[in-house]
């Protein structure tokens, strides 16, 4: 196989933090070449480093038959290098062909000026959708398309640049099932026509069944490279944590049923004024954590934004210990003792003008604030004990907590919103997908939070497209189809098999017919 | 989580060389910290070398106090509407109008002090109005202070049958007027008053916390509990708040209710913010920064007159230096 990229000995240091340190590492025509390695490793570093959006320190690229010192990003580009970001680059306010085609639109000539030739554009975007299996008009607009969609473009955009190596930070860590196996399909046929693919992700059994070769990161030093063929995902596990992590958090000793602990949180007959989630009704016991399963969309995040009074509902009762609670705005339900990880951290999570202390502060500030929020003085001594413990308890990897939290890594940034709903000490927390892109050593620490949290007595939602990781917590699973719950399994019955059949009945029953 | 981590053989940050390193004084870092005040030496020498005999004067001092405070007190309201990722267009008419009733009210008869309260509170008033109609219509800040800025203007014409107003009570204008100590001007004084109250509301208080948090990602701002509307609500009060204490204090200083009074001022108002290191798109700026802009402002005036450029030639000049101090600001941030 042709070596399409080398990079040899390249060593990245921001200010504080040696990011890479002599990393050497190579991609072939018609592989993929998996990169693993803990949160903050230097994974997304080293891929910027080829894609020129960072110089490094030191080191060279070799591209081809050309050497390079450090890229720009033009030159990354001109050689034949797409990179997909962790947080996704495509332009909502445009349509998905002039994504396609941005900085390149095809253009043709009327009289002495030149236009864009739409009808050009429009022919090859739909070719090269139809690659990547994107079936939608290439005029809609990006904004109204999903985040797996949102993929699909991002990739056809490297296939319109007619890139060689293409190179995916993170590209499962949004989506489903479904919608990874169609990947998957897309990346074969990509090794097939001899591009070199990149791929990053912390889902072990991903990178058994797609990957070639596998290079592993630690703390910033190359740990090794294995080919896939040859390793399980427990020598993955020790390559890149160095230790085994457990693999289930119930209680051996949870009863059958929770039935007859007390009630600690119940939602009765909830549903959205927009029809996206139609009488729901659970209850959560004590010492139970609850999980929720079902296909993107189903309704699972849109109710537990209702619940927490972000999107307006037009009926349903709440009850925390047995007593109805008023929630109409995400304070009130703050006040009340809710809260919320975000599924989505960059549009919901964070922000990004803020260091990671007033990231954290910012939640357990409004929950002892008076007036709507408004009134009280900020304790820059309380903000930063704050910060230190939530950095220890979740673990974060920086060397500041006054660090700007757009210099962590995508996995630290994510333990950073745990911590900041964690800190407000609430009664009932709502994990939405709580480990995107969290690597798997930390997850296993997560979900022992998870589990600690509610043997304290605190309720505990989950909603996650990872069934191994609702298997792995929850001691019972609820599947969302249509903005309804269809099926509720307890741990000790649930299978992935059942629970994907719960979740897709109704549409395989339409398709069939 | 922090036991068991604790426990292993392996702690995730062992191998990483997590330490604080003194940051390396770049004309990055140099530019970043002390950027703004470079500016106002640069000017003020410039000033020193060019005109000597009228620079060196307590007398100048003063001036340029006085001059930069009304800018100073408009660009910090300025300040928190662009913090929010907004903008504040009807300044200058909120100071023109704020000024004619204050001025007619003193001229019926009303003792000065209740004047000049009212005169801030309708300023706080067409503020709440600002406000309201952002959270009501949804519609950026822009539109909505473009057309209250009109109206407001047109309001005053009304107030004023088109024509200035002046004789009020010399208790009010000499109060204004007034220097400390002979050289300190009371506006620079209310104006550093303002800034301390309004620098305390940035960095001590919850409300400050929260506009900082709105301005950065208002999603984020509301998933989080924070009140948008009521925020954004509270920006344009401070901000008519700020412009009602620049009407009143421009008003004693001029000694008469001009229609077309401030006219313009939110150009200052908004380049005084961006020089003095206020983020367009929102969530990020200080205060200080704002007083230096201000001050930058006052002292290009100041440095025209005194150098006898006519005012059309002036307008050009500080035109140019506008978009030349902000072309120098992001050239220098994208370096990064
Ligand atoms: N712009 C920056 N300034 C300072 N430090 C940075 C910057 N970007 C990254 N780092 C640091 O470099 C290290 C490697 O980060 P990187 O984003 O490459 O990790 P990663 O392997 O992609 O992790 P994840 O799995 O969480 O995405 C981290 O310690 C991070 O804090
Ligand atoms: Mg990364």
């Amino acid at each position: 196989m042709d070596t399409l990229v080398e990079m040899k000995g390249v060593v990245k240091k921001f200010p504080g933090v040696t990011a890479l340190k002599d990393i050497s590492f190579d991609i072939k025509a018609g592989e993929v070449h998996v990169l693993l390695g803990e949160n903050g490793a230097g994974k997304s570093t080293l891929m910027k480093i080829l894609s020129g959006v960072y110089q490094p320190t030191e080191g060279t690229i070799v591209i081809g038959d050309k050497e390079f010192s450090k890229l720009t990003p033009k030159d990354s580009a001109e050689n034949g290098i797409s990179v997909i970001y962790q947080e996704l680059s495509v332009i909502n306010e445009l349509s998905i062909q002039e994504n396609l085609f941005v900085g390149k639109l095809p253009m043709k000539k009327i009289g002495p000026v030149k236009v864009v030739d739409y009808a050009e554009m429009n022919k090859r975007a739909k070719e090269l959708m139809a690659k990547v299996g994107l079936k939608r008009d290439p005029k809609t607009l990006v904004e109204e398309i999903s985040i797996s969609e949102k993929q699909q473009v991002e990739i056809a955009k490297a296939l319109a640049s007619d890139s060689k190596v293409i190179v995916m930070d993170e590209p499962t860590a949004s989506l489903t099932n479904e919608e990874v196996n169609h990947l998957f399909a897309v990346i074969r046929n990509l090794k097939k026509e001899g591009k070199g693919i990149v791929f990053i992700s912390h889902k072990l059994g991903e990178i058994i069944e797609i990957g070639d070769r596998v290079s592993v990161l630690k703390d910033g030093a190359y740990v090794g490279t294995k080919l896939v063929s040859e390793v399980t995902q427990d020598d993955l596990v020790t390559m890149m944590v160095g230790r085994q992590v457990k693999k289930n958090y119930q209680h051996e000793n949870a009863p059958e049923s929770f039935e007859n602990e007390p009630v600690i949180f119940e939602v009765q007959n909830l549903s959205r004024r927009d029809g996206k989630v139609n009488d729901v009704s659970f209850k959560l016991h004590k010492g139970e954590i609850l999980g929720f399963s079902g296909l993107v969309g189903s309704g699972r995040s849109e109710m537990m934004n209702a619940i927490f009074g972000a999107e307006p509902r037009s009926n349903g009762k709440i009850f925390i210990d047995g007593k109805e609670v008023r929630i109409k705005s995400p304070y009130q339900a703050i006040k009340n003792g809710l809260a919320m990880v975000t599924e989505n951290r960059r549009e919901t999570g964070f922000f990004h003008n803020f260091d990671i202390k007033k990231n954290i502060s910012i939640l357990p500030f409004i929950k002892t604030s008076k007036g709507g929020g408004t009134v009280g003085l900020v304790s820059k001594k309380f903000e930063k004990e704050c910060a230190e413990k939530e950095k220890q308890d979740m673990n974060i990897k920086c060397y500041s907590v006054e660090q700007n939290i757009t210099e962590l890594s995508g996995g630290n940034q994510q333990k950073v919103i745990l911590g900041k709903w964690v800190a407000a000490d609430s009664q009932i927390i709502i994990f939405d997908e709580p480990t995107k892109g969290i690597d798997i050593g930390s997850k296993s620490e997560i979900y022992a939070l998870m589990r600690r949290l509610s043997d304290e007595g605190k309720g505990v939602l989950v909603v996650s497209s990872e069934l191994p990781e609702l298997l792995a917590v929850c001691d019972t699973i609820a599947v969302f189809r249509e903005g309804e719950i269809v099926e509720t399994f307890s741990h000790k019955d649930a299978t992935e098999e059942k629970i994907i059949k719960a979740s897709t009945a109704d549409i395989v029953r339409k398709e069939g017919a | 989580m922090a036991k068991s981590k604790a426990n292993q053989a392996n702690p995730a940050d062992g191998g990483l060389t997590l330490k604080k390193q003194k940051e390396k004084l770049t004309f990055n870092v140099i530019w970043q910290r002390y950027g703004t005040f470079g500016i106002l030496v640069l000017l003020l020498g410039i000033l020193a070398v060019a005109k000597p005999e009228n620079f060196f004067s307590t007398a100048t001092l003063t001036q340029i106090l006085a001059q930069s405070s009304v800018n100073i007190l408009i660009a910090m309201g300025e300040f928190f509407a662009i913090l929010i990722a907004g903008i504040d267009l009807s300044v200058g008419s909120v100071v023109a109008l704020v000024g004619m009733v204050t001025a007619k009210l003193m001229v019926a008869g009303v003792p000065p002090l209740l004047a000049v309260l009212l005169g801030i509170l309708l300023g706080a008033f067409l503020g709440f109005l600002n406000g309201m109609l952002v959270n009501v219509t949804g519609l950026h800040p822009f539109i909505i202070t473009l057309g209250t800025q009109a109206i407001m203007r047109g309001v005053t014409l009304i107030v004023s049958n088109s024509s200035a107003v002046y004789g009020f009570p010399a208790s009010f204008t000499n109060f204004i007027s007034k220097n400390v100590f002979g050289i300190f001007p009371i506006v620079a004084i209310i104006a550093i008053v303002v800034a301390v109250i309004l620098s305390f509301l940035t960095r001590k208080t919850k409300v400050g916390r929260n506009i900082y948090a709105l301005g950065g990602n208002k999603d984020s701002a509301w998933y989080s509990g924070i009140n948008v509307n009521l925020h954004t609500l509270i920006v344009f009060i401070i901000s008519g708040i700020c412009s009602g204490i620049a009407g009143i204090v421009l008003l004693g200083r001029v000694g008469s209710a001009e229609p077309a009074a401030a006219t313009g001022f939110e150009t200052y108002a908004i380049a005084a913010s961006i020089i003095g290191g206020t983020s367009f798109f929102g969530g990020k700026g200080k205060i200080f920064g704002v007083v230096m802009g201000g001050f930058i402002i006052g002292v290009i005036n100041f440095g025209m007159n005194l150098l006898a450029l006519p005012s059309t030639l002036q307008q050009v000049v500080m035109g140019a230096l506008i978009i030349g101090s902000v072309a120098l600001d992001r050239f220098v941030a994208r370096k990064r």
